[in-house]
């Protein structure tokens, strides 16, 4: 499923989904045309010497380059395993290098492993490359792999991936040129959550991360949280040719009026995390443009399906039929998404099922389901946040089409602060917000397992669970993607959680940045344009 | 305190309503825009229809146009909608803020001042310490601390402009305690109470009431400064000042829905100054 | 100086420490009330029941939390504000890499804005109900009935993304230049000065017009003094206690008082500092800024009182 296109028609695209409004097939095939252009070219030799033959510009070596993500605060962190926002990870994948990372449809490709196999699912062997170096000049060695997957399980470590890692057993040294990593149970997706921004390699025994010392594209030379961080171009990087960019200067703008304005006014080479009303002005200014990237972040909206009123099934229905999609898309999202079908997986992703027929606005079936539900003439509060991306509009929206159909909403916006804490699955109706995960795995097993902590909606379904483990351990691509779509059509039919839209994030740049495409982890190429881009003269 | 409650109410009320014939053109004119805001906030809420908070399909930072008087904001709501149930929080907080301010804060300075001393060097200590935490950061904590509301936002606005009040209103009462014709009254043998209404609090009128205005201009801003930093009235309810923030993305191009809501707020803070500044006695000599 | 002021000064610097002290406590007790702790707030979504409870450990979380403050006091009494919970860096490191900028900012406003503030003041007060008058007291009306991020995004949007004369965002890093430096303060002083500048300017005004209307300075009238030496010489000082109180109040916003200019030029002050302290429930640090907050306040305040007391007659002789 690789078909090289000219890298030129990429460029193009990067701008083309913006038009409000544009129909959900467009927009995929869009996506899939432009998002092809590097796995097939990416697995052996860097990917851009295959491109630079199509008539691609030549990158260009050299130049300061200026970038703002959204985030900032004295917890930013250098430390692989802590890091929580864009701007860590936009430092992670400057500074790090995973075993593999992850292309256009988050299929894994080597990076620090050169290959990945296994017979079984459950062990792995990672084979490394030769000649890596970190930063200070030790070469990398199977010691450095061992410690920085293991030190996740160590509560003290503080992880954010020490829920995912508890399903590895043991990582061990197999030669010295390889490793080997036991899972408790068979896992396919392993070598994705390896190229996950959490499972970064790190030098052996490393505690002080005030300076980070990787393998990857650029060095530390500056670090201070909540300020910013300065990146030099790393002569011996293991990729040929790579990075372009002599200098990157990072800095995290809370304040997306301002990070907008600091890109226009030329402050600023490229700004992540742009509202859709900035994009257009961003297109309308000489010198700038965007680019969307649609991934499977969603915020949804969760049903307590173990108390209060989502326990009854008509319940949940009607308020999914009152999810007017369409206009949430148009107006929320000024077209920068795709409609939701209240199942997790996003049309991008390699296990997307399409053959599930999509769930309209209806208000006349929400209304037979409520009364069904003896719910008629309610009053409930629905509690939003800031926290979770567009919450508080798509409350404002669902009100609105409720009270027409005579339930009463009492939308609820809490801040942004404890948000997570405190509200959400908390309460009888929240809303949740969940970051692109890297596989349908990572997504279904953290927020829809029936013994996760995070089931928000308190779902429980056995077979659901069956299925779940069945395509973990399931090698066979056809028969996973059947499993998977199993999985998604029992979610969309009897899940507590209401998904309206998967949202687009989209990144503002100077005109002059160049090769910058989609990776569906988030902006900025899944955070991982510091070794990709390029600045023209 | 027996004094607390007495002297202070009388300050913003009374003088408008007895004199008002003699009010100059600017002051008129002032007087015209607050008593328009304020039918605005009591009584536009029932002209207007329930569908008028809807979000619209049909345009975001619309123009303005014969559907949409005032233009559309950037869920596609009426703006003349929004600004007029606006009108009640920005309006309403802001005057039970400031009047609660400045009652207190009045009360407590003339009670410091008269009474000197202990009370006096109690009170400077507390309100220093209260003054002394940033008003946004302590609005912030009390925000995150016990969620935000109406009454909450009013409460706080009040009590963090009571030690500001106090402070001028003691510089000021001590000045006058110091003049001659308080040490006569004193030598008469008048009680505190007396004293501070009918010797101190008199006197130092012309400044309070300055300060009344732009203590009033100072709660609508922090309110609005409030919103800017998502603590302030919470949606779909919004004050002024959260309308002007939530329609910011409006502004390079110009859209009534970020400009009218500021030019209310212009219009209010500009009208309270004007009425204040040219009450009878004031300005002129 | 005189022993009013001697005695003044000491008292103050007694005071000021339980001031400091009644703040800590203050600040103690609502952050007590806030839901949720640091090592909840750090690990969000992630938190799993191990990686919460070892991290609370790290963080000293599992001890009461009135323990916690009384170490932190014990420390502050010496001079050691203790380390950030949430970053593990010394709270005495962090503010001193914030604090620089900020009084930067604050220093620049003010050098610009009270001269101002107190020149256009006292002269509306001279020629008060002119056509100055009317149109300094209008001006300072209206430029402060804008909200202050209203201000500062259209000065952005003139003068920085419009006109670009002007950078966005106003931090330089260490090294900059002078013209560098002017450049990229424009736009951050010019909106604080638009917020700080009417308060001023008004109590200015008013305090001056209330002492010219004072009998005494009738008598000077009828003696034939020169208006301006009937301002500078007689009304102003004592005039003075409230001006200085004024100017002190203003100036007192422009250390914790700033947050929405930082937010909006993206300047790394304490302000910011202090707010990050508040999401992630990083106590000491939260803690040590609110009393740094209060310490400048006291130092202002006790300044324009001393001003007060040396200018007005009857007081300096008491």
């Amino acid at each position: 499923m690789s078909f090289p296109t000219p890298s030129s028609s990429r460029q193009g695209d990067a701008a083309a989904p913006a038009t409000p409004g544009l129909s959900r097939r467009a927009a995929l095939g869009r996506l899939l045309a432009g998002g092809c252009a590097l796995p097939g070219l990416g697995l052996a030799a860097p990917a851009f010497s295959g491109l630079a033959a199509v008539a691609a510009p030549q990158p260009r070596q050299g130049g300061y380059l200026r970038v703002a993500a959204a985030a900032a605060a004295i917890t930013d962190t250098l430390d692989p395993a802590r890091q929580s926002n864009q701007t860590d990870y936009i430092r992670g994948k400057m500074f790090y290098n995973g075993l593999t990372e992850l292309d256009a449809h988050l299929n894994p490709l080597p990076a620090l492993a050169e290959s990945f196999a296994s017979d079984d699912a459950q062990e792995w062997t990672f084979r490394l490359r030769r000649g890596v170096h970190f930063h200070d000049g030790k070469p990398l060695t199977p010691a450095d792999v061992v410690y920085s997957l293991m030190r996740h399980k160590d509560p003290a470590v503080g992880s954010k991936a020490n829920a995912i890692a508890a399903q590895i057993d043991s990582v061990a040294a197999d030669g010295p040129q390889a490793v080997k990593v036991r899972l408790k149970a068979p896992n396919a997706d392993l070598p994705v959550l390896m190229g996950t921004f959490h499972f970064h390699i790190v030098a052996d025994g490393t505690t002080d991360f005030r300076l980070a010392n990787g393998t990857g594209p650029y060095r530390c030379q500056e670090f201070r949280p909540g300020v910013r961080s300065i990146a030099v171009r790393n002569p011996g990087y293991w990729k040929p040719g790579r990075p372009y960019v002599d200098t990157i200067e990072c800095v995290g703008i809370v304040d997306e009026v301002a990070r907008v304005n600091a890109l226009l006014s030329g402050d600023i080479d490229l700004v992540s995390a742009v509202n859709p009303r900035s994009a257009l002005r961003i297109a309308a200014t000489p010198g700038f443009t965007f680019m969307t990237t649609q991934s499977g972040q969603y915020s949804d909206l969760v049903m307590r399906q173990d108390r209060g009123p989502g326990a009854n099934p008509d319940f949940v229905l009607a308020l999914k039929y009152l999810m007017d999609r369409e206009l949430m898309m148009k107006v929320i999202a000024q077209g920068h998404a795709m409609v939701g079908n209240d199942q997790p997986i996003d049309p991008t992703h390699t296990f997307y099922a399409p053959g599930l027929p999509q769930r309209p606005y209806d208000p006349e079936r929400a209304r037979f389901h409520l009364r069904k539900a003896g719910m008629a003439g309610a009053r409930l509060p629905i509690v939003a946040s800031p926290a979770a991306t567009y919450s508080v509009e798509i409350a404002l929206v669902l009100q609105y089409a409720a009270a027409r159909v005579g339930l009463e909403l009492e939308v609820k916006r809490m801040p942004v602060d404890g948000y997570w804490s405190n509200h959400w699955m908390k309460h009888p109706l929240s809303f949740g917000n969940i970051n692109p995960r890297a596989s349908a795995d990572a997504v279904f097993t953290q927020f829809y397992q029936s013994t996760s902590a995070w089931n928000a909606t308190g779902w429980k379904n056995l077979r659901f669970d069956q299925l779940l483990v069945a395509a973990r351990s399931e090698l066979d691509e056809n028969r996973r993607r059947a499993l998977y779509a199993d999985m998604q059509a029992l979610v969309h039919d009897e899940c507590g959680s209401g998904i309206p839209l998967f949202i687009a994030s989209i990144d503002g740049l100077s005109s002059r940045v160049k090769g910058l495409s989609q990776i569906p982890l988030g902006g900025l190429m899944g955070y991982s344009f510091a070794e990709n881009v390029w600045l023209e003269g | 305190m027996p004094a607390s409650s007495a002297p202070a109410p009388a300050l913003p009320a009374e003088p408008p309503r007895r004199r008002l014939p003699r009010l100059p053109l600017p002051g008129l004119l002032g007087l015209a825009v607050i008593l328009f805001w304020l039918a605005t906030a009591l009584f536009g809420p029932w002209l207007l229809s329930p569908e008028a908070n809807a979000p619209g399909a049909d345009e975001v930072f619309g123009r303005l146009g014969a559907a949409h008087p005032l233009g559309t904001d950037y869920l596609g709501r009426d703006i003349l909608a929004r600004l007029v149930l606006g009108a009640g929080y920005t309006v309403g907080v802001a005057i039970v803020a400031t009047l609660l301010a400045s009652a207190g804060g009045t009360a407590l300075a003339l009670l410091a001042a008269v009474r000197g001393g202990w009370a006096d060097g109690t009170l400077s200590r507390l309100m220093d310490t209260l003054i002394s935490i940033p008003s946004k950061l302590f609005a912030l904590i009390m925000v995150a601390a016990f969620g935000s509301s109406v009454t909450l936002l009013a409460l706080t606005a009040a009590l963090i402009y009571v030690p500001g009040v106090f402070r001028i209103a003691r510089s000021l009462a001590v000045n006058i305690n110091a003049m001659d014709y308080v040490a006569v009254a004193r030598s008469r043998g008048e009680g505190e109470l007396y004293i501070m209404r009918h010797e101190i609090l008199p006197n130092m009128l012309g400044p309070m009431l300055a300060d009344l205005g732009l203590r009033f201009v100072y709660v609508v801003l922090l309110l609005a400064g409030l919103s800017f930093l998502g603590l302030g009235v919470q949606p779909p309810e919004a004050d002024w000042g959260s309308l002007v923030r939530e329609n910011l993305g409006g502004l390079p191009e110009g859209a009534p829905a970020v400009i009218v809501p500021a030019l209310a707020i212009a219009s209010l803070t500009i009208a309270v100054n004007l009425l204040i500044d040219n009450l009878p006695g004031r300005g002129e000599r | 100086m005189n022993a009013l002021v001697l005695r003044l000064i000491a008292a103050r610097i007694g005071l000021a420490l339980v001031s400091l002290l009644l703040v800590s406590a203050v600040v103690f007790a609502i952050t007590a009330l806030l839901p949720g702790d640091a090592a909840e707030e750090k690990l969000g979504l992630e938190a799993t029941a191990e990686t919460l409870a070892a991290l609370r450990h790290e963080m000293g979380l599992d001890r009461p939390a009135l323990l916690r403050y009384g170490d932190w006091l014990a420390g502050m009494a010496g001079g050691d504000p203790g380390r950030s919970v949430v970053s593990g860096a010394l709270v005495g490191q962090l503010i001193a890499s914030r604090l620089p900028n900020s009084l930067l900012l604050a220093g620049l406003t003010a050098a610009i804005s009270v001269p101002l503030a107190l020149g256009l003041g006292i002269a509306a007060a001279m020629w008060r109900g002119s056509r100055f008058d009317r149109a300094v007291s209008m001006g300072a009306v209206a430029v402060v009935s804008v909200p202050e991020f209203l201000i500062a995004t259209l000065a952005v949007l003139l003068f920085a993304v419009q006109l670009r004369w002007l950078p966005a965002l106003a931090y330089t890093g260490p090294d900059a230049e002078l013209a560098e430096l002017a450049r990229a303060y424009a736009l951050p002083v010019f909106s604080l000065c638009c917020v700080i500048i009417s308060q001023m300017l008004r109590m200015t005004r008013a305090a001056v017009v209330d002492q010219l209307r004072a009998p005494y300075i009738e008598m000077l009238r009828l003696k034939g003094a020169s208006p301006l030496r009937m301002v500078l010489r007689h009304a102003l000082p004592n005039a003075l206690g409230p001006i200085a109180n004024a100017v002190a109040l203003s100036l007192s916003y422009l250390l914790g008082g700033v947050i929405i200019v930082e937010t909006i030029f993206n300047y790394p002050g304490v302000a910011k500092l202090m707010v990050d302290g508040v999401t992630q429930r990083d106590m000491p640090l939260v803690q040590t800024c609110a009393m740094l907050f209060c310490a400048a306040y006291l130092l202002l305040v006790t300044v324009a009182d001393v001003l007060g007391i040396v200018s007005n007659p009857k007081l300096r002789h008491r």
